[in-house]
């Protein structure tokens, strides 16, 4: 992918010093950068506070008296570990399954001509405008009648084939896997599903990596559907889990906050470790198409 | 890029395709696809002929549903709270293409600045909002809003000396603050597509125009605008469609109130099936959802070219 062209030409601005003008975009785009994570930091910030503390005016930055209360409360009389082991293994699964559904129509689509491609494509391609809305009660009565309305279903098995993700992968196998390969492989009597398998898919590594951190992002933070269809409290999801709390009528903002943060952290350290792929991904399906 | 590329007939290249792998060869796309259509036929064709056909009957869940005829839809176009979620909607759906895209179209550009250091560090901050649970943002921001204890209000306090903003209690109030928390959450990412079209710009256009003499400004409307054009299709209809279903934001952080003045179609739907046991009423409410989206972005697609297959 080109992303190496906008190398800066770095002599030209040390010789002529910092511009005013540079200076005020880097301030800017600073600030900006505070807007983003203030809200955040804050709340981490808040998790640490005594129970009086988070609610106090004016608010306070940091906590005057730090504490690992709230964490403690938490863990020991909210079911979070439960929450927390649905969502990660639910979005781990449903993640592992939809990269390679993806990846398989993506290369079906990227390096084969057969008869209704054309529109095939635009059907899957046309799915990505359908609102989710229509599909939600009609989906939960089927479900629910067909007695699949379980996380490890319902949460998983209606969404490991995601047009976006079909999309991107069509998009970047156009782009990077060369004809001749492919053409090797037949003429080495491969068959097209061991082709796709053993030389195929380890080419798509930074595309399917993008794509597994999209994929786990929507399942880990999804919440709509959740609440619709999980009913049992023992299988709730680490967003129903929160909004229980966020909800009992003391709005128990200390025990929630803490939670906020345990549960951020995993998807904010999946995102930093793989934020390049993710980032050029996303972009490539989209900029390229 | 080099996206004209056509592909070769598989097996017309060499000369002696031995006979059994050309029908496998043949067959074999389908099968790379069919997962697809499978869970697309199942999980969203049949749900919405579902849909349509309840939207035609009253159901409270239980039993059989009773055929009405049109009446949902008929209800739908005398509720008052509908026309409140259609218009509610509508203002979500201006913000994201009127603000939040042009807002993200600026960002990419001051991003794209020549020799800018950190620039990645800037777009993963610019990001991060994105990556954080829905429920998480809204808690956050419920507190940042606060009318008493908030952020929101220090800092207007701070910087104008006046500040007890009932962020989201007040009907319009309450729709800005929503939108704010859009425009903080999706900026960032929708800003990643811009960046990335930007960088493909060919930079011999820019010398060509400032050749031309062309000014910033010049170059930007000549040169930049026209050739973002796919992109900025793409993140238009993307965010017209996201924020034509938006449910978590009003749904967490106003519930909808006061008096249903941030109520969304999505939040309306959820409240009449699962809240009232209005299936019917609700499946009506989601098909007059999914034909406006459907229609608009099919149009929009159709007339900027968007999701070919080249």
């Amino acid at each position: 992918m080109s992303t190496t062209i906008h190398r800066p030409a770095p002599a030209r601005t040390e010789r002529r010093g910092p511009r005013p003008g540079r200076v005020l975009l880097y301030v800017a785009l600073t600030a900006l950068g505070l807007v983003f994570l203030a809200p955040l930091l804050w709340a981490l910030s808040s998790s640490f506070k005594a129970r009086g503390d988070i609610f106090s005016s004016p608010p306070q930055l940091l906590p005057g008296d730090p504490t690992l209360e709230n964490y403690r409360n938490l863990l020991t009389t909210q079911p979070f570990w439960t929450w927390f082991g649905i969502s990660v293994a639910v979005a781990v699964i449903a993640t592992v399954v939809s990269v390679f559904v993806c990846a398989m129509a993506g290369f079906g689509f990227a390096k084969y001509e057969f008869r209704g491609k054309s529109v095939l494509f635009s059907l899957m391609f046309s799915s990505l405008s359908i609102p989710f809305a229509v599909i939600l009660v009609p989906l939960f009565v089927l479900l629910v009648k067909a007695g699949l309305g379980n996380p490890w279903f319902a949460l998983i098995v209606p969404w490991v084939a995601p047009a976006f993700g079909i999309f991107m992968m069509q998009q970047y196998i156009v782009q990077s896997i060369p004809d001749d390969v492919l053409e090797a492989a037949r003429i080495d009597g491969c068959s097209e599903l061991r082709t796709f398998l053993t030389i195929v898919l380890p080419l798509l590594r930074p595309s399917l990596g993008a794509l597994a951190v999209w994929t786990f992002l929507q399942s880990y933070n999804s919440f709509l559907w959740p609440l619709v269809i999980i009913t049992d409290t023992n299988q709730a999801t680490l967003p129903l889990g929160l909004q229980t709390l966020f909800l009992s009528e003391n709005r128990a903002y200390d025990l929630v906050l803490a939670g906020a943060v345990l549960a951020t952290v995993p998807t904010i350290l999946v995102f930093l470790l793989l934020r390049k792929q993710l980032l050029e991904g996303l972009a490539a399906g989209a900029v390229k198409g | 890029m080099a996206t004209q590329e056509t592909l070769p007939a598989p097996t017309s290249t060499h000369t002696r395709p031995p006979r059994t792998r050309s029908t496998t060869a043949t067959r074999a796309p389908y099968a790379f696809i069919a997962p697809f259509y499978v869970l697309f036929v199942l999980f969203m064709l049949v749900p919405i002929l579902a849909s349509v056909y309840l939207s035609l009957t009253s159901w409270v869940g239980l039993g059989t549903p009773e055929y009405v005829g049109l009446r949902n839809y008929g209800n739908l176009l005398t509720d008052s709270s509908f026309h409140k979620a259609l218009v509610n909607t509508l203002i979500y759906v201006a913000v994201a293409v009127v603000v939040i895209v042009p807002v993200s179209l600026l960002l990419a550009t001051a991003l794209n600045a020549r020799g800018l250091r950190a620039r990645d560090a800037f777009r993963v901050v610019y990001f991060v909002p994105m990556v954080v649970s829905p429920i998480i943002v809204a808690l956050i921001f419920s507190l940042v809003f606060d009318q008493n204890y908030g952020l929101a209000n220090a800092a207007l306090k701070a910087v104008f000396g006046v500040g007890s903003v009932d962020w989201l209690g007040q009907p319009t109030v309450a729709k800005v603050a929503i939108s704010l928390v859009m425009l903080w959450r999706w900026s960032g990412y929708l800003t990643i597509f811009f960046l990335a079209g930007l960088q493909n710009v060919p930079k011999d256009l820019y010398e060509a125009a400032s050749l031309d003499g062309a000014g910033w400004w010049r170059s930007f409307t000549s040169v930049t605008l026209p050739a973002l054009k796919p992109v900025t299709a793409f993140v238009a209809v993307t965010s017209f469609i996201s924020a034509a279903q938006i449910f978590d934001e009003p749904f967490l952080l106003t519930a909808g109130g006061p008096s249903d003045q941030t109520l969304s179609v999505a939040m309306f739907i959820y409240r009449a099936a699962f809240q009232r046991q209005q299936f019917g009423y609700a499946a009506a409410a989601g098909v007059v959802l999914f034909v406006v989206v459907f229609l608009v972005s099919q149009a929009f697609n159709r007339l900027l070219g968007i999701g070919r297959t080249k």
